[in-house]
């Protein structure tokens, strides 16, 4: 960052403030052109900013009631059916779109889900070890040991998971385990530093101290394993669908999968394999453009990271 | 003085003929030899130096103190001389030639490798911390000699071992530790014998005793004394604690922001500073002897990279004798005798 | 006014309280702070001068003796009484980088401690706005240059004058100044000194002054007191000229004598003094600590503690049997330049 306005021969206040919006524009639009910086970090931020879209907007572009074709069953991919058709005759691209909406949604919400309770409950846990601690950190280390996917597969026989929310919810609360050890370690480090010390002597309060002097500094960690995390969380739910064991009352790319495979044998034939490959590349393509953009978000919070193109 | 001042304003070093370039002065036959380097960084603005059209020679035998504050480029100029200097810095003019070497800038790969170690001992800043965590000491030795193609390695400890001992240490106890059993004194001392093991003629020493205590510091400078004269080295000290490079070093270079500001025999320079920067340092340095009245802040700051002035004398921002000429070129270097310095108004008062 | 007592603390090594590797720190230390004074508090690394600036700001605890501040004992109260006293007492870090959070303008970090003071002192927004620039001015910055700004915008010099400023807005008794000066540029230091001093005279605060650099201590204002801490024990306590310039034991001579000595303004003391042996060492003695290493030990010197006292009719204390005057610190030329 270019302190060559600032910091040589002091300017009136006047010009001081115009210069310091000056240089907090350039920083904040520096900062921004991380995203785009590579040609990688280009493609990954389309590709995000298109399944975005795709989640929200995508499914209003198609009738609740997706047409089928009984003629037309694992179809090739065609002038009419670009991504070819499923075993109703339902067009691919048409289940893609509108099944991308409960993915999208609910790895957001778990991965929020998640980071929220590991978040609070690492900062807590850190700050204050002796009271809250260890206490914490055995809920923790509960959370952490209960197998996930196990747990949910059994869940799946009481809940339809009809809801993306439902469905983040669920992920969510048993995910975050590994983040709160992760903050736990990081706030117990920070609260040796200087400036924590300093604002314990001076008597600040534990609360302001927690969320506006640890927590901007842990920002980072944050903001990358919220990416991952909806990485890990899009594998999970599509996992669930894809064995089966949640009822396809909803139609989304897990349940394609399940389709594909089990019913058209997909696995090992070629029939329907527009079927299997597409919700596969898409999940695919997400999950490189999230990690690539992880890099970008630590070297956005991190200046020093930042190599000069 | 006034009169010289005046003169200085209207005719900046009108008493001698401005020299085409300070490296004609300077003595040929000197154990290294840096001329006109300049070594740059990119930044947002643009690539600016570090290190700027910097000329310097290193007396064989003799030990040569660099100073300089936080951002004055003198540990850039160090890893010059080892031809190391970080990515995404960049040596872009200037050479260093060093005797029985060439031009280091010149070296690259394995031929630059074999220089190392064995021609130039370096010791890092903090080398307490740049010892090898995972093994012991012994063995970082013997991994030094053999990447050296060293034949003897037996020859090679019992050399780490008496220099551990004449360093007043239990050689085969440090031998035979990890760098954690260590105190910081003793790990600096380990650095030191490090450097010197395979017989480099030229060592230099990156703020050998920053994070030392006073005695520890006392011992391992009388240390580096001590090997400097048994082994008829050449000794390049960087620091920014001039009391050190003032008991020790036998000529003293002052650097500011990326330039040699002032260089001489030391004692001279110490008691007759004629560069502005020199003179408010000593001033502004709280010391043991002396009138404590006596002492003045240097007003302003140490510039970083970015907060050099792009024309006229860098010093010129916090310089109580700047003149309207300070601000329109850089300073050519006056000599007087074996003291150079690069100043308008001091070369003025100097005839 | 702050007395220590004949504090003691000991850091459980690998074996427990009692076990062998448990460290004594400080081996019962009395240090008294008068009002307005500058007491500074010179040794080596592991010395205890850190523990004990860390003890007197209530980041650590201690195990024994007593500190009175203002009269009133902290050890007869609980520990979560004695933290409004300990407030009194603020600390100034040797590295004012750390000591500042980097994601925040230094106008942010002013703003929450001046909000605490302000509603102890029931005082408004506008109080804390004009005490922010008195007290910025006070330690000699620009308000304008300084408060829209990030920590690492500013120099080192800069950024321990706003860590001062800080400690400065809870109206603390005692500023603790750990290495306050040692990580910053040479050129820049005398200024933090001087103001430090300032503080005494203008804002009434008193300075305990930490560091294993002497010569910093002669900068802090007039009247300076120095305390020589070895191994968690004073041993020599008075006027700061007198040890410096007529040090009496023998371990302040070999810490004079260390100095570097600036050749060509300078010359060394003639009779410089240094400890023998490894200088590593830490060996437990039942006599004088400094026994094992002094080159002038006697045979009683390992009998018993040597207590403080004035013996050989120093004007200061010290904890040594044969103290002898010895010019160890270096002399500068008649009529140098500088």
């Amino acid at each position: 960052m270019s302190t060559s306005s600032i910091s040589s021969i002091a300017l009136p206040p006047e010009q001081l403030h115009e210069a310091l919006q000056r240089s907090r524009r350039q920083r904040a639009t520096r900062r921004w052109r991380l995203f785009v910086s590579t040609p990688g970090r280009i493609a990954a931020s389309v590709i995000i900013v298109f399944f975005t879209l795709m989640a929200i907007i995508g499914p209003y572009l198609y009738p609740k009631n997706l047409p089928i074709n009984p003629h037309d069953i694992y179809g090739a991919p065609s002038l009419a059916h670009p991504l070819g058709t499923d075993f109703e005759g339902t067009d691919v691209l048409a289940l893609l779109v509108t099944g991308s909406r409960y993915v999208l949604f609910a790895a957001a919400v778990a991965a929020v889900i998640t980071l929220g309770i590991g978040t609070l409950a690492g900062l807590a846990a850190g700050y204050y070890p002796r009271l809250a601690g260890s206490a914490i950190m055995r809920v923790a280390d509960f959370v952490l040991a209960i197998p996930g996917f196990p747990v949910l597969i059994v869940l799946a026989t009481i809940w339809q998971f009809g809801s993306p929310v439902a469905m983040g919810f669920v992920m969510g609360v048993f995910g975050w385990g590994g983040i709160a050890r992760a903050v736990r370690a990081q706030t117990m480090s920070l609260r040796e530093r200087g400036f924590i010390e300093a604002a314990r002597g001076l008597g600040l309060p534990g609360r302001r101290i927690i969320f506006a002097e640890v927590l901007p500094n842990i920002a980072p960690y944050i903001g990358m394993n919220l990416m991952l995390a909806v990485t890990a969380f899009i594998y999970t739910e599509v996992g669930l669908f894809f064995i089966g064991v949640v009822s396809y009352t909803t139609s989304n790319w897990g349940v394609m999968l399940n389709q594909a495979v089990f019913q058209a044998g997909a696995a090992t034939s070629t029939r329907g394999l527009s079927y299997l490959l597409s919700p596969l590349i898409c999940i695919l393509l997400i999950t490189i453009s999230l990690v690539t953009l992880s890099g970008a978000v630590d070297e956005f919070f991190n200046p020093r990271l930042r190599r000069i193109r | 003085m006034t009169a010289g001042a005046e003169a200085a304003r209207s005719e900046p070093a009108r008493s001698e003929p401005a020299p085409a370039r300070a490296s004609e002065h300077l003595d040929g036959s000197a154990a290294v030899r840096v001329r006109d380097l300049t070594v740059a960084f990119p930044t947002p603005d643009g690539p600016l130096p570090a290190v700027s059209s910097v000329s310097l020679d290193l007396v064989r035998g003799q030990i040569t103190g660099l100073v300089g504050e936080s951002g004055s480029g003198k540990s850039t100029l160090a890893l010059t001389l080892l031809n190391a200097v970080s990515d995404p810095g960049r040596v872009t003019s200037g050479s260093v030639t060093i005797d029985g070497v060439g031009d280091v800038l010149a070296l690259h790969g394995k031929s630059l490798r074999r220089v190392r170690g064995a021609s130039i001992g370096y010791v890092f800043q903090a080398s307490q911390n740049s010892l090898n965590p995972l093994k012991p000491v012994g063995k970082q030795v013997l991994d030094l000699g053999r990447s050296h193609g060293v034949a003897d390695l037996r020859g090679l400890l019992r050399e780490a071992r008496s220099l551990l001992d004449d360093m007043g240490m239990n050689a085969e106890r440090v031998l035979a530790s990890y760098q954690h059993e260590l105190s910081g004194g003793m790990r600096q001392r380990v650095g030191i014998a490090l450097a010197l093991v395979l017989n480099a003629h030229l060592v230099i020493l990156d703020e050998p005793t920053t994070a030392l205590d006073m005695l520890t510091q006392a011992s391992v400078l009388e240390i580096i004394r001590k090997v400097h004269a048994r082994r008829h080295l050449t000794t390049l000290i960087i620091s920014h604690d001039i009391g050190v490079i003032g008991d020790l070093a036998d000529r003293i270079a002052v650097m500011y922001a990326g330039r040699i500001v002032e260089d001489g025999p030391t004692r001279q320079v110490l008691a007759s500073p004629r560069h502005p920067y020199t003179r408010g340092l000593l001033t502004a340095m709280p010391r043991i002897a002396g009138d404590i009245g006596q002492a003045q802040p240097l007003p302003g700051r140490p510039p970083d990279l970015t907060s050099i002035p792009r024309a006229g004398c860098v010093f010129r921002p916090r310089c109580p004798l700047a003149t309207d000429a300070c601000g329109q070129a850089e300073p050519p270097v006056t000599e007087r005798g074996d003291q150079r310095f690069a100043c308008f108004v001091a070369a003025g008062e100097a005839s | 006014m702050i007395e220590i007592r004949e504090l003691t603390k000991t850091f459980a090594g690998r074996g427990g309280m009692l076990g062998r590797s448990a460290v004594p720190a400080l081996r019962g230390v009395d240090v008294t702070i008068p009002d307005r004074g500058a007491v500074s508090l010179i040794g080596e690394s592991g010395c205890g001068k850190t523990t004990l600036g860390r003890i007197l700001c209530g980041l650590e605890p201690f195990d024994g003796g007593d500190i009175i501040i203002d009269g009133q004992s902290l050890r007869a109260l609980k520990p979560k009484d004695r933290v409004r006293y300990f407030r009194r007492v603020q600390m100034i870090h040797q590295d004012p980088y750390s000591a500042l959070n980097p994601t925040r303008t230094i106008g942010q970090i002013l703003a929450d401690p001046l909000a605490l003071r302000a509603r102890q002192r029931d005082a408004d927004r506008d109080w804390e706005r004009s005490r922010r620039a008195e007290l910025l001015e006070l330690v000699g910055l620009d308000p304008d240059y300084v408060l829209p700004r990030y920590p690492h915008m500013l120099s080192g010099g800069m950024r321990q004058r706003v860590v001062i400023a800080r400690a400065l807005t809870v109206d603390p008794e005692v500023l603790v100044a750990d290495e306050a000066v040692s990580m910053i540029d040479v050129s820049l230091r005398l200024g933090i000194l001087q103001l430090l001093g300032d503080l005494r005279a203008k804002v009434g605060v008193s300075v305990l002054f930490i560091t294993h650099d002497v010569a910093t201590a002669r900068y802090i204002g007039d009247g300076g007191e120095l305390y020589v801490i070895y191994r968690g024990m004073v041993i020599e306590q008075g006027q700061t000229d007198t040890i410096i310039h007529r040090p009496a034991h023998p371990y302040t001579q070999s810490l004079m004598s260390a100095i570097p000595v600036l050749r060509g303004i300078e010359n060394p003391g003639p009779d410089a003094v240094m400890p023998t042996g490894p200088l590593d060492e830490r060996v437990e003695s039942p006599g004088c600590l400094f026994e094992p290493r002094c080159p002038f030990a006697a045979a009683d010197c390992a009998a018993a503690v040597p207590r403080l006292s004035q013996l050989g009719g120093t004007e200061q204390q010290h904890a040594c049997l044969y103290p002898e005057r010895r010019s160890v610190v270096a002399v500068p030329f008649a009529g140098s330049a500088t």
